[in-house]
């Protein structure tokens, strides 16, 4: 069967992004907890330009998102399509040319934002020769995923495979659209739009990719891995494809939301929003269909730490997926906005269902890809508590001195001026920032154990057998 | 009888209670990826229907919806800009007539008047809050370690009345220090700086060295005229004088008797202060290309005024 299995699918290559995979996400963790520290004591940069909270912090997020996420669903989009299609990914040298052309954009980026090299769009920050770059690893990536599906075994397409195209062409589109600018040299380039529409375009930029990169791609991967590490079928088929379409056709006008109560027309403001509001029951659909995965094997839970990790990470996601819709009304924006309560929600998704949705899938697909067992399944309960002990404290923090910061900004007393200056909404946020910082290093600590087990996995999978 | 069966089956759902679509997909490991036929969960069709008509409701009452011409006004015809206006006036009305009298009355007949009194002190706080505190500290508690003044003691460099501490914040202030020790510029040498150091240690009665404070106390009034600016006994240019006549308040030089340091009383400090000399400045905040506005600085004024050491006269 592993034989066959070897010669079926390409595995070289989901092997070689699962590893960058783990080496970008503690990286990028490692970032984070190194600027949520420069918060809690802004002496810490040293005044140094290039590690400045300003250069790090989107070196940060596009370590997380793009390094980590990316890795992550190259190589679970890679083994998904392969195993639901029976078929070999389309082209080698297209897997290839993936896998070294997205490694080549991370390098690009690790040097240039330090040096203050961006756009300045947030989540878009490369500079255009590094746009073009990601477009043609892009086409590429679509090509080779759907020549797979083109070739498959298999009567049907499974679902999870809807998710990852769904994902690969809208994150083409927002891609492009967003980065149309005429450059004026090697690094320098100004948009094609201007104001509010440049704002507009940036944000429905923004928020599908939230939409499409961190929902609908990881909801592609829970699709596969929650079926298989539970031995389930899915619970629903019909509820799969009603919350698959909503989804889609919901999501992608949502992104006025992020610009309330600015040069933003109001009759945007209100469609961002009643179609956020509208997002809510089709984003809760595939936390439904994988929880309810587990109906009559909720006892696998006990004993199954991978499981474990999927299961509460559709929690996470069920949670930040409630919290979003809610605060994209007008009433709550004015408070949650350009507060830390913006903060926790995104890491909410982001460590809460992202990264441990992942680490899921990847604690599932790295021993079968090595035709192994995994070194350590304490080790992975181990994992397990840590990380979720650091996104609670992270994200409870940041709800705590969010909602803080947004009423000590609006209170103002009998005569109108305003009851607390700046410096002191700053000043009590403090405490608050160091519970973030340690949830954050506590984070960090469970993908270093990731790390150790893994690597022994990888290590000794000569000698264990599967 | 009719729930009983249900959730049983809710509990303990096996292949088989409910049919799979028969769609298989990698069945590597022995057990294959399948999906089953459960409806729709009826809570969550329900409240997606909810969230669609609580949208178009929205739509009906709120702009919604992009027209060749313009937009959907909503029956309630809201629009934020109106609704900041609306605000706007209201906090206007409230405040009219407050500014009003607070540029027509003097700092003192303010002081005077408790309400008017206590719109001056919240205005002043958020002023201060947001201009002052980055050096003064919120509440005004100073910051000894870069020589910006405490504002809540009695202590005052250039004056505590309300006259004066508008004129600090309105055209600022420029307290010079010389250096004094010859390599940084000045005419005394290593020997004749200790000397005076000791000396302002005896000012404000402190462990010294009564042989050196003596050469300094010579070299005070002699060679290096600190008298000119500190005054004949070191109580600084508000309170001193020299040869009976009083010192120019501008000058800004400190008391040296009283125990209260704007750079710091140890030693070394004192060594510093003396041999390098020092340099600080206000700006001036009001006048033309001033951050503040005049009423801003009334309200300003009276709130420094209030925090502790304010004087009459």
């Amino acid at each position: 069967m592993t034989a066959v299995a070897t010669e079926l699918y390409d595995y070289a290559v989901i092997r070689k992004f699962s590893v960058m995979a783990i080496v970008y996400g503690v990286v990028g963790f490692l970032v984070g907890v190194i600027i949520a520290l420069e918060l809690t004591f802004p002496g810490l940069n040293a005044d140094i330009p290039y590690i400045s909270f300003g250069r790090l912090r989107p070196l940060h997020t596009s370590a997380v998102i793009f390094a980590f996420g990316g890795s992550v669903l190259f190589a679970t989009s890679y083994y998904v399509v392969q195993r639901t299609c029976r078929a070999r990914l389309f082209s080698d040298f297209l897997s290839n040319f993936t896998f070294w052309g997205w490694n080549l954009v991370v390098v690009a980026v690790v040097i240039t934002y330090p040096l203050g090299l961006t756009q300045g769009k947030e989540y878009a920050e490369p500079i255009w020769p590094i746009d073009l770059l990601i477009t043609v690893v892009w086409v590429a990536y679509f090509i080779n995923f759907v020549g797979t599906l083109a070739r498959r075994k298999e009567p049907h397409i499974y679902v999870a495979n809807w998710f990852y195209l769904a994902f690969i062409i809208t994150v083409a589109l927002l891609h492009i659209v967003n980065n149309l600018a005429i450059p004026i040299n090697m690094t320098d380039s100004y948009s094609i739009y201007a104001g509010v529409q440049d704002a507009m375009i940036q944000w429905w930029y923004g928020h599908n990719a939230v939409g499409f990169f961190l929902t609908a791609a990881f909801l592609g991967l829970m699709y596969y891995f929650i079926p298989k590490q539970a031995e389930r079928p899915v619970y629903s088929y019909r509820l799969s494809i009603v919350h698959f379409w909503a989804l889609v056709f919901l999501y992608i006008w949502a992104g006025p939301h992020h610009l309330h109560y600015t040069a933003l027309p109001d009759w945007a403001s209100t469609l961002g929003a009643t179609f956020s509001i509208m997002l809510l029951l089709p984003s809760w659909g595939g936390m439904i269909n994988g929880i309810m995965t587990l109906s009559g094997a909720w006892h696998k839970l006990r004993t199954d730490p991978i499981l474990r990790f999927l299961i509460v990470s559709l929690s996470f996601y069920g949670m930040s997926t409630f919290e979003g819709p809610m605060m994209s009304i007008k009433s709550v924006n004015a408070l949650s906005h350009y507060t830390d309560w913006t903060v926790g929600h995104v890491h909410s998704g982001a460590l809460g269902w992202v990264a441990m949705v992942s680490f899921g899938a990847l604690y599932h697909m790295i021993p079968k890809l090595w035709h192994t067992r995994i070194h350590s399944v304490a080790l992975i309960n181990l994992h397990f508590w840590l990380a979720t002990i650091g996104v609670v404290l992270y994200i409870v923090a940041m709800w705590i001195s969010g909602i803080m910061q947004g009423l000590m900004w609006r209170a103002y007393d009998q005569f109108g001026n305003l009851t607390y200056s700046f410096a002191e909404t700053v000043a009590a946020m403090h405490p608050y920032y160091l519970i973030r910082s340690l949830g954050g290093i506590v984070f960090l600590i469970g993908a270093l154990v990731m790390v150790y087990n893994i690597s022994l996995t990888i290590k000794n999978s000569a000698r264990v057998p599967a | 009888m009719a729930t009983q069966p249900r959730d049983q089956k809710k509990q303990d759902q096996q292949p088989g209670d409910v049919s799979t679509t028969g769609h298989q997909w990698d069945n590597d490991e022995g057990y294959p990826l399948q999906e089953y036929n459960n409806p729709l969960p009826k809570w969550w069709l329900y409240t997606f229907y909810a969230t669609i008509v609580y949208a178009i409701v929205y739509w009906v009452l709120y702009p919604a919806w992009p027209l060749a011409n313009g937009f959907t006004k909503g029956l309630l015809a809201s629009s934020m800009y109106q609704e900041l206006a609306q605000e706007e006036a209201a906090a206007k009305a409230t405040r009219q007539p407050l500014e009003k009298q607070l540029a027509d009355l003097s700092l003192e007949e303010i002081a005077r008047n408790n309400n008017m009194l206590q719109f001056a002190m919240s205005s002043g706080k958020a002023v201060f809050g947001d201009n002052c505190a980055p050096c003064h500290g919120t509440g005004g508690v100073g910051a000894q370690a870069k020589g910006f003044p405490i504002l809540v003691d009695d202590d005052w460099l250039y004056g505590g009345t309300l006259a004066a501490i508008q004129e600090s914040i309105t055209n600022g202030r420029n307290g010079q220090m010389p250096a004094h020790l010859q390599t940084a510029g000045g005419n005394l040498s290593v020997e004749q700086v200790n000397d005076l150091t000791q000396f302002v240690l005896s000012l404000s009665q402190r462990a010294n060295d009564s042989v050196s404070a003596q050469r300094g106390r010579l070299l005070f009034s002699g060679e290096a005229s600190c008298h000119s600016c500190h005054g004949d006994h070191g109580k600084g240019s508000l309170l001193d004088t020299v040869g009976g006549q009083p010192l120019d308040h501008g000058i800004g030089a400190p008391n040296l008797t009283d125990k209260i340091w704007l750079h710091g009383g140890d030693v070394e400090t004192i060594r510093t202060s003396i041999a390098k000399g020092r340099s600080g400045q206000m700006p001036a905040w009001g006048g033309p290309g001033g951050r503040l506005s005049p009423l801003d600085i009334k309200a300003v004024t009276l709130y420094v005024h209030t925090l502790g050491g304010g004087q009459k006269k």
